[in-house]
Order: C-alpha cells, then sequence, then structure tokens
C-alpha cells in the first residue's frame, strides 16, 4: 500500500465506522465492539504507515482531480510524511485505547453506542486534520472535531452541568474559531489556491516564478506584505489558541471534565486540543516569518503555561487536575513552534504531543479506572485509590513521571527539546524566546510539583474496602491497553532513533538543570505533604481554594465581558426590528389607510361622478387592506 | 415539466374542490412526481422551448435551462414532491375541526383538502417556470403566478389557532411581495423600452450600450424589487410572520422555493444584465447582507418562537448568499448559487422539523419546559439536530461551502476590496452567532434532564417519534444535507460554466 492509500485509509475507516455504529445503536455493546475492532485495524494500518512513511520530506500527492471554483484551486489533496505518519500513529493508538475502555466504562450506558459512533467520527476528523495538505480539508477536520467534542462532553445530557460544559467549550471555541476562519479565508485567498504548498510557498514569500500568476485572485504576484501576513497568520494562531484551550480561552476545558473520562482521554491526548499544533506545524514555514503571530503565540503560551500549572497544583478535583495540566503542556508544544528558528523547524513541538499524546491517555485512562474504584475524582476521595491494583498504581506513577519531565520517559525527552529549542530561539535573533524559556523553566518546576502531588494522594497508604476494588476490575482488554501505555510510556522516546522526527541532540547541560528543578519542584511537594494532600500547604484558605477550582473566575468574566453584551445587544435588535423596521411597514400602511379615508370623504363631498367614486372605492380597497396589515 | 402539475394544481383548486382528501392527494402526488420527474429530465437534457407569445411586444414563450437554474429546478422538483408527501402527515384543512370540540360541520369554512392541494402545485409550478423563463416579461409574470396560492396558503391553512394572525401575515406576505414586483416590473420595463428586447440571453449585450445612469437606475430598482422576495435587511418583516403562520409545507415552500425566486432574480436580471450598474450598489447591498447576517443571528438569540427564530435564521443564510452575490467575483456568484442550494435544503429540513413540533405541541414557545426531544423522540431529535448542525455552517454540511467560498469570494474581490473585507469579518463573527443560537435551540428542545419512568409513557404520547412519511421526507433532506456537504461539485461543476459565462460575458 502506498503512503497515500494508508492515509485515505486512515481517514475514511473511523467515518465509516462511526455510520456503521449509528446504525446499529439498538445492539449498543455490538456497536461499540465494532467501533473498536476498526479502531484496531486503524492502528494496524498506522503502524505499516509508520514503516512506509516517505523518510525525507513530506510526499504529498493529489486525492482525486484538481477541482477549480470560480479562479480558486479547491485541490482537496491528502499528504503524508514521517512525522504525519507518527502524530497518525499515536492518533490511532489513543483513539482504540479509548475506545476499548469504553467498552467497560459504559457499559450499562444507554447511549453508548452514540458515543462510540462520535468518538469514531472524532477519530477521522483528527486524521483528516493530521494528512490534509489543502486548508479547506483542515478546517473542515477542524470544525467536525469542535462538534464531536460538543457531542462528547454532552453525552451525559441529563445533567445540566453537562450541558452547559457542552455549549461552553464549543461557543468558546468557535469564537475563537472567527479568528481561524478569517486567516485561512486570507491566506487561501491570497495563493488563489487551498492546497497547503501553494499557501506556504506564498506566503513565505518563496514563490519562485510568477507563471502561474494567472490563477492568483489578488493579481500581483510580488511578495505578500508582512503585515497582512503577520495580521492573517495571528488570526490563525487566535483560532489555535481557542480549540488549544490557551490563554484568554482557557476556561471551557477544565469544564469539560463534565464528559465521561474516555471522552476527556481523547479529547486532551491525541485530538482536539493537540489539533493546532499539527496545524501550525504545517503551517510553520509562514509561522516563522511572521513575527507578530510568533509574539502573540509566545506571550500567550508563556502565560499560560505558568498559569495552568499553578491552577492544576490547586485544584481539589483530580481530574481537573489533569485537565489543567493539559492546558499547560499544550502550551509548551505551542511554544516550541513560536520560538523554533528556521532551521530547527516544527518537529520539537510535534514530538511533545507524540509523548504528551501516550501519557496523558494513560493518566486518564488510569483516573477513569481509579475514580470507578473510589467513586469520585475528588482528590479528598481517590485517597490511596492506588492501593486497587498494581497496574493502576504503575501507570499512574510512570504517567505522572513523564508529565513532570523526568530523564528518559517519553515525556521527558521531548521536553528537553522543547527547552533546547526555546533556548535557540531566546539566543537568536528575534522571536519570543527569552520569554518563552524562562516561563518554561518555572513550568518546569510546578509541574514536578503539581505531579508529585497527585501521585502522593493516590499513593497514600490508606487502605481501601476490599470488595468495593475486586469488584471493579476493568476487563481483560482495558488491562491489555493500559499496559501497553505505560509500557509506551517509558520506552516511547525511542522513537527518536527512528528518524520520524527531525531532532537535533538534545544538551547534557540542560538535561541536569532541568532534573535539578523537577527535584526541586518535587521535593517541595513532599516536603508540604505534612499528613495528607500537599496542596494544603500551597492553597490555605477556603476562599484561595475556591478560586482555584473556579479557574480565578474566569467564567464569571466571560459572562459578563461576552455573553450579556451581546444578549443585550441582541435585546435591543429584536426590539428594533419590531419597532422601527417593521414600523415604518406599517406607518406605510397607516398613512395609506388615512389618506384612502381622507380622499374618500373629500370626493364624498362633491358629489362625485361616476369615475371619481371608482377611484374612490379603489383607495377604499387598497386602504382596507393596508388596514387589515397594520393591525 | 409545468403541464401536468400546472393543470393539476388548477383543476383541483376549481372544478375539483369537492373531491375526497384521499382521492385529492393521490391525483396531486402523481402529478408532483411526473412534473418533477420530468422537471429532473429537462434540467439534464436542456430542451429548448421558443416561441412566439405577444408578437406585438415581442414577448417570446422561451423556456430553458441552464448551469445555473439546473439545480434550482430540481431542488424545486423534489421539494414539490415532499410537501405533497407531506400532506399525509399534516392536514391543515382538518385543523379547525380538529380544535373546536363539535367542529365536524366546520370543514368547509376551513377550505377543501383539494385546493390546498392544488395551491401547493402552483406554487411549484410558479417556481418552475421562474427558473426556465428566458424572457424577462414571462419572468415577472411566472414570479406573480407564485404569490397568490401562496397568499391562499397561508391566509386560509395557516395556524389554526388565531384568524387574525392569518390575515395579518397573509395580506402583509402579498402587500410587501407586491410592490417588490412593482419595483421589478418597473426596473425590467426600463431595461426593455431601452434596449427593444425582452430576452434574457440578448438583455446584457443590448444593455451594455446604455449610459451608466441609466444601467444604475435599472439595477436599483430590479435589485430593491427582488431583495424583497430574498429577503434582504431592512426589507426582511414579511418573512418571520409569513413563517410562522404559514403550515409547514407552506414554510417549507417558501425557504426553500420562493427565497430562492429573489436570489435567483438577481443573478439573472441585475448581474446579468446591467453589471456595471450592479456594481455601484454592491457595495452597499454587500452591507445591507452582513447587517442581515448579525441581525437575524442576534434576533435569534432572544426570539422564543421557534419557527420565527429558524425564519429569522433564513434571514441571517440570506445574508451570506447576497454577500457572495455583491462581491462581483466568480466565486461570490458560485458560492452563492451553492448557498442558495444549501439553504433550500436544510431550512426545508428545520420546517419539517419544527412545523412537527408545533403540530404536536400546539405551540413552539421556548419558554414552555417540556420533555427533551433526545429522550422521548430520538429520531426527530436527531433530525433536528442535523439541521441545527447544518445551519451553525459546520463543515461536512450543506451550508458550509455556500459560507466558507462567499467569505473567500467577498475577501478576493477586485472592487471595494477594503469595505468588502470588513464585510467578510462582520459575516464571520455572524457564523459565530450561528453557533450561538442553534446551539441554543439544541440546549432547549433536544437535550433535558432524564424522564421518570412513570411519566415516559405519556411524554412519548404527546411527543410522538417520527414515523412514515415524515419520516421519509426528513431522511430525504437529511441525506440532501449531508451528501451536498460531502460532495459540494455536485451543484458546482454544473453551475462553474454558466457563471463563468454570465461574469466573462457581460464584462
Amino acid at each position: 500500500m502506498s503512503p497515500l492509500t494508508l492515509a485515505s485509509t486512515l481517514v475514511g475507516l473511523p467515518a465509516l465506522a462511526s455510520v456503521v455504529t449509528l446504525a446499529l445503536r439498538r445492539t449498543p455493546r455490538t456497536a461499540a465492539a465494532i467501533a473498536s475492532l476498526v479502531a484496531v485495524v486503524s492502528l494496524v494500518v498506522a503502524l505499516v504507515g509508520l514503516v512506509v512513511a516517505p523518510t525525507s520530506d513530506e510526499a504529498s500527492s493529489i486525492l482525486g482531480d484538481l477541482y477549480a471554483v470560480g479562479g480558486l484551486d479547491l485541490s482537496l489533496q491528502l499528504g503524508t510524511g514521517p512525522a504525519t505518519a507518527a502524530v497518525a500513529a499515536v492518533v490511532a493508538l489513543v483513539a482504540c485505547a479509548v475506545l476499548v475502555f469504553t467498552q467497560w466504562y459504559l457499559a450499562d450506558d444507554d447511549r453508548l453506542a452514540e458515543f462510540a459512533a462520535t468518538v469514531s467520527l472524532f477519530t477521522a476528523a483528527m486524521m483528516l486534520v493530521v494528512h490534509a495538505r489543502d486548508l479547506v480539508l483542515t478546517l473542515i477536520g477542524w470544525e467536525v472535531m469542535g462538534w464531536c467534542s460538543y457531542l462528547l462532553i454532552g453525552h451525559w445530557s441529563r445533567k445540566e452541568s453537562a450541558r452547559r460544559a457542552a455549549y461552553k467549550a464549543f461557543l468558546v471555541t468557535r469564537v475563537a474559531d472567527i479568528g481561524f476562519v478569517l486567516g485561512i479565508v486570507g491566506l487561501v485567498a491570497g495563493a488563489g489556491s487551498t492546497g497547503l504548498d501553494a499557501v506556504v510557498a506564498f506566503w513565505s514569500g518563496t514563490a519562485a516564478d510568477c507563471a502561474d500568476s494567472a490563477t492568483q485572485v489578488v493579481g500581483a504576484c510580488a511578495a505578500p506584505e508582512p503585515w497582512l501576513r503577520s495580521l492573517l497568520v495571528s488570526l490563525v494562531v487566535i483560532g489555535v489558541l481557542g480549540k488549544s484551550a490557551q490563554i484568554p480561552f482557557q476556561d471551557w476545558l477544565p469544564d469539560a471534565m463534565e464528559g465521561p473520562t474516555p471522552a476527556s482521554a481523547l479529547i486532551h491526548a491525541a485530538t482536539m486540543v493537540a489539533a493546532g499544533t499539527v496545524v501550525l506545524a504545517q503551517l510553520f514555514d509562514v509561522l516563522v516569518v511572521a513575527d507578530g503571530a510568533r509574539w502573540l503565540l509566545g506571550v500567550a503560551t508563556a502565560i499560560t503555561m505558568v498559569g495552568a500549572a499553578v491552577l492544576a497544583l490547586g485544584q481539589s478535583d483530580l481530574k481537573r487536575l489533569l485537565a489543567w495540566s493539559t492546558v499547560s503542556q499544550v502550551a509548551i508544544m505551542l511554544s516550541a513552534l513560536a520560538t523554533a528558528p528556521a532551521d530547527v523547524g516544527p518537529d520539537p513541538g510535534l514530538f511533545h504531543l507524540w509523548s504528551h499524546a501516550i501519557f496523558k491517555s494513560l493518566l486518564f485512562l488510569t483516573i477513569g479506572w481509579l475514580s470507578v474504584v473510589a467513586g469520585s475524582t475528588l482528590a479528598s476521595r481517590l485517597r490511596g485509590s492506588g492501593n486497587a491494583h498494581q497496574l493502576a498504581r504503575v501507570g499512574w506513577l510512570f504517567g505522572l513521571l513523564a508529565l513532570a519531565g523526568a530523564p528518559f520517559v517519553v515525556g521527558g525527552l521531548s521536553k528537553e527539546h522543547v527547552i533546547v529549542t526555546a533556548y535557540e530561539g531566546a539566543v537568536g535573533a528575534g522571536g519570543p524566546g527569552v520569554i518563552v524559556l524562562a516561563a518554561l523553566l518555572v513550568t518546569v518546576v510546578l509541574t514536578a510539583a503539581y505531579a508529585m502531588r497527585a501521585h502522593l494522594v493516590v499513593d497514600a497508604p490508606d487502605p481501601l474496602p476490599e470488595a468495593s476494588a475486586a469488584a471493579r476490575m476493568p476487563s481483560a482488554p482495558v488491562l491489555v491497553a493500559l499496559a501497553v501505555l505505560t509500557v509506551l510510556t517509558v520506552v516511547g522516546g525511542l522513537v527518536m532513533i527512528t528518524g520520524l522526527f527531525e531532532l537535533e541532540r538534545a544538551s547534557v547541560v540542560w538535561m541536569l538543570l532541568t532534573t535539578l528543578l523537577i527535584v526541586i519542584g518535587g521535593g517541595l511537594a513532599w516536603l508540604a505533604r505534612g499528613s495528607g494532600d500537599p496542596r494544603d500547604a500551597f492553597v490555605r484558605t477556603a476562599r484561595q481554594r475556591e478560586l482555584a477550582d473556579r479557574g480565578l473566575g474566569v467564567d464569571t468574566a466571560y459572562r459578563a465581558l461576552v455573553a450579556r453584551p451581546v444578549l443585550g445587544l441582541a435585546r435591543v435588535v429584536a426590539f428594533l426590528d419590531r419597532e422601527v423596521v417593521d414600523g415604518y411597514v406599517r406607518g406605510a400602511a397607516a398613512s395609506a389607510g388615512i389618506a384612502g379615508w381622507l380622499t374618500a370623504r373629500g370626493h364624498r363631498r362633491e358629489a362625485a361622478s361616476g369615475g371619481v367614486a371608482l377611484v374612490a372605492v379603489g383607495l377604499l380597497v387598497a386602504a382596507g387592506t393596508a388596514v387589515l396589515t397594520w393591525r | 415539466m409545468l403541464l401536468v402539475p400546472g393543470a393539476v394544481g388548477l383543476w383541483l383548486v376549481t372544478g375539483g374542490r369537492a373531491l375526497a382528501p384521499a382521492t385529492a392527494r393521490v391525483a396531486a402526488l402523481v402529478a408532483a412526481c411526473v412534473g418533477g420527474a420530468v422537471a429532473v429530465w429537462a434540467s439534464v437534457t436542456r430542451p429548448d422551448v421558443d416561441r412566439a407569445w405577444i408578437p406585438s411586444l415581442g414577448v417570446r414563450w422561451h423556456l430553458d435551462i441552464d448551469g445555473i437554474s439546473a439545480p434550482l429546478v430540481v431542488l424545486t422538483a423534489v421539494i414539490g414532491v415532499l410537501v405533497v408527501v407531506h400532506a399525509w402527515v399534516e392536514q391543515p384543512w382538518l385543523d379547525e375541526a380538529k380544535s373546536t370540540p363539535d367542529g365536524t360541520g366546520r370543514i368547509s369554512e376551513r377550505g377543501s383538502a383539494a385546493t390546498y392541494l392544488g395551491c401547493l402545485l402552483l406554487v411549484v409550478t410558479g417556481a418552475l417556470a421562474v427558473f426556465a423563463a428566458r424572457d424577462a416579461l414571462l419572468f415577472f409574470i411566472a414570479f406573480e403566478v407564485v404569490l397568490v396560492p401562496m397568499w391562499v396558503l397561508i391566509g386560509r391553512y395557516g395556524d389554526p389557532h388565531s384568524a387574525a394572525k392569518r390575515a395579518d401575515a397573509s395580506a402583509r406576505f402579498i402587500l410587501y411581495t407586491a410592490v417588490g414586483s412593482t419595483l421589478m416590473l418597473v426596473g425590467i420595463l426600463v431595461l426593455v423600452t431601452r434596449t427593444g428586447t425582452a430576452a434574457l440571453d440578448e438583455l446584457p449585450s443590448a444593455a451594455a450600450g446604455l449610459d451608466i445612469g441609466t444601467q444604475t437606475l435599472a439595477a436599483v430598482l430590479l435589485t430593491l424589487g427582488l431583495a424583497v422576495k430574498v429577503p434582504v435587511f431592512p426589507l426582511h418583516t414579511w418573512l418571520p410572520a409569513a413563517h410562522t403562520t404559514a403550515p409547514t409545507a407552506g414554510s417549507v415552500l417558501l425557504a426553500a422555493v420562493l427565497l430562492k425566486l429573489g436570489t435567483y432574480g438577481l443573478v439573472r436580471l441585475p448581474i446579468a444584465s446591467v453589471p456595471d450598474g450592479f456594481a455601484r450598489i454592491a457595495p452597499v447591498l454587500a452591507v445591507a447582507g452582513v447587517v442581515g447576517i448579525i441581525w437575524g443571528g442576534l434576533i435569534c438569540l432572544v426570539e422564543r418562537d421557534l419557527k420565527r427564530l429558524i425564519a429569522f435564521s433564513s434571514v441571517a443564510h440570506m445574508g451570506f448568499v447576497v454577500l457572495g452575490l455583491a462581491s462581483g467575483t466568480e466565486l461570490g456568484l458560485q458560492a452563492a448559487l451553492i448557498g442558495n442550494i444549501a439553504h433550500g435544503i436544510v431550512s426545508a429540513l428545520l420546517f419539517v422539523v419544527v412545523g412537527g413540533l408545533k403540530h404536536r405541541w400546539g405551540s413552539v414557545d421556548l419558554d414552555v419546559i417540556r420533555p427533551a426531544l433526545r429522550e422521548v423522540a430520538p429520531r426527530l431529535g436527531f433530525a433536528l439536530v442535523l439541521g441545527l448542525a447544518a445551519a451553525l455552517g459546520l463543515p461536512g454540511l450543506a451550508v458550509f461551502w455556500g459560507e466558507f467560498l462567499a467569505l473567500v469570494g467577498a475577501w478576493s474581490a477586485a472592487e471595494h476590496t477594503g469595505l468588502l473585507r470588513a464585510c467578510v469579518v462582520v459575516a464571520a463573527v455572524g457564523a459565530a452567532l450561528a453557533a450561538a443560537y442553534a446551539l441554543r435551540v439544541a440546549r432547549i428542545v433536544w437535550v433535558g434532564d432524564a424522564v421518570p419512568e412513570a411519566e415516559l409513557a405519556s411524554a412519548r404520547a404527546a411527543t410522538p417519534d417520527t414515523r412514515g412519511a415524515e419520516l421519509a421526507v426528513l431522511s430525504v433532506l437529511g441525506v440532501a444535507t449531508v451528501a451536498l456537504g460531502l460532495v459540494p461539485m455536485i451543484v458546482l461543476s454544473v453551475t462553474a460554466d454558466a457563471a463563468a459565462a454570465l461574469l466573462g460575458g457581460s464584462r
């Protein structure tokens, strides 16, 4: 199979699976089983794709015919390359693990089939974004993911909190997508083609010749104006910030924890939140010359990674802790793209995406298991739940080690590369490298601290009620999936030596320094453990706790700054529509009526002749209909 | 194509009024199917009918279908069949009898089934004639033919709860659109007298010789007249009233067929005939379009009546179509054409669902708390959510292509670039508003608390899930929504050449 066939298979299979699964919704278990089966097949296909992936440059090929719509090339291409194949493999892996886990976790849910279908569609959309070599296809995948996230977060739609969270997630990301759509529209219109290669060639100023200037809508084939390029890429970046839950759009993601845990694993690990990294990596050649956009991205991610890490430390719910850690980790990925010099390329960011996908899915699925054991995801309830099973304990531990960035496990290796990249960006000219580097080092300390806290809580020696732990053992496939993810968390970094990602060597000095920082952070949390949760040492008062749990009250700000003014405006507009715009219609009807009546009276006085009477009758009829309208 | 539904429609309205509903339904269905099949066949083979009609005025009976009208003809034909099928679901001629306790004797006051079905057929016939007409006066006459049966549909078979409302809505509809038509007629007459031809094919070349003042005058008159029909802000206030009051099939026809007459007319008359004049007023039209997008979107955020809400969302969607038209680019024109078709399908879908809900519940006030559709009527709920997802411009569903391409087209416009780009920004904000109101509806109607076991049976009885004819209608529309979203080329490739010729030939 050629790489391209593989790419289209990877997109098509899950999409097909979602249709079949939905059709079989009357037999939920069969439906979910089929969805999982297809996911396993896609995983195999993705692994084959890893092997046959073109080893050098990205091979992009044409799928189907080249369409042209009114002077715009609508090429609708899929393509693949080494980094693409690696990301696709990890997406397939996570989707597979999530579906297997779902079958156990939601076994009694009456909407299991709908859930599995949505997960499949979600995977297809992500695969589309990963493989797209066309901005319209990217946009399609991007929006479909948003829609699927709405369905998944709102899966338990009988709960008001889930309904609200789903609504909020979709709206916040959709508002950010105003920027994304506008950016894409501008980029596409400038290049006269939706093909990624054409767009990148045009906007990075490397359009070699003016031979095909006939296809360019704007006409001039001169190099694009820098300010316009910065503006458009910044707009795309705004969309990415929304989808990736970066400041100022961050608040939807923790609320999205209302969704079932497998959905969270999917959204956080491999799909929606990470999609921004993929898209910006595809546009990297344009991003790297758009300084305004790089600054925007760099500053936003720097603030987000530190802020989210602080909030993670203060959460009283461990699932929300993981959510905030995702926000922080995605900021790390994106910061690599913001700072990377042109010769380094986007691969450090993608590598962190790869490793984050593995360990974050492991953490989420483990906490899903632990929450079934403990009956809640609150830190106070989860104390000692790691004693339920050795695999849960080990998986949780290694996931956290990778999260904290301990050397040699997968998350550590990729974080090293991001830090080195930021350093090179900082010493090189331009770009937000210095700020990002400083934020990264602070984040390393904080991440180690909250990872240590999560470990201490789950691994506490408190005994569990025996019966509950035994009764709630997951099925064998789930255990296998968790074991695979655990092993990959430990050895996944070996992907470095396959050459799928183009990476430079990490430096030993930086590794020693970050290890020191991790020890400091973890040590602080350990020292602060006291009798129970180390959080109590950092967040002392009840008020502070509530503030942390509510994400510093950003939700209130959204409502006060956006929702309420828009609704107010809507009421004003509705009033204007009723009383002003419609007013002149009724006014016209009324004045016609009055005029008709006056004329009729006038004519009556002068004893009208037959002809005039006819006119008067006509006017009366007109007046009558007008009055009818007016009423 | 025109003869069969037209003749049967006329016969049903006049001679066949006493016909039993069952017979009338079958007759109408056969007529709609035959007419539809011939229409589809005609849009593939493209026959050309050209006869002298009123020689003294140079008016010819000239029917022809090209790339621009073919998708609309097919859409109209399909919708025509669907609305007749829908008569098995909702029987507006009986509603009054049902709503009065002793009401068996009042059926005759409400009008007969045959009249209702005949009116449906006449509307479809008129619309088909408009899309096929190649003569400006024939176009106008066909345009007017549609109005009267539509007025009957709204006024007589509309909302059974309030006669005053029906009268208001139908009178408003007919007066508003008649004013628009008059303006259009004046515009057409200006063109015809100045150029000496009424043939749409010859008008562009003939009108090219006119001075710019006349061109602008004709463009203003034509655009203003047709803008009422589209409707473009601020001429839209007839639409919500008409939609709310009309029976479900009437709403579907309004949204899927009548609104299309307006945009089709805009393409055919001002854009094709007097492009220079149109270019001068295009910025105004673009601004009106985007104001409509925002205006409709905002009202949808607070509107309480679901049917009115969908009607206002139509105003917003047609704003995108108008923006595409006003961009003056081939891409924008293509976007407008596909946006037109997509809106026809999606709004038809939504109106069938919402009309069905109104039929079940008696009203669709969003402030009344009802059991969630997802709990009691999952199939109907699925159709609603599909329609809402399409309405908010979700890619992979029909509406997306029209919106996205309209934005690209307007962004890359050659003239008035700055203004049109500002319009693009505003329109993109409007797309976010669409998400807000679509999900608002979903949150109120589709999802909700679990229904306790004890009340489940009564809730299901109050809101029976869709089945039979209604399910068939919904399935056809739903499949069309998805198909057009996945393979927009089925429309884009048909319209491509004609659109290029239209803009290229006139410049």
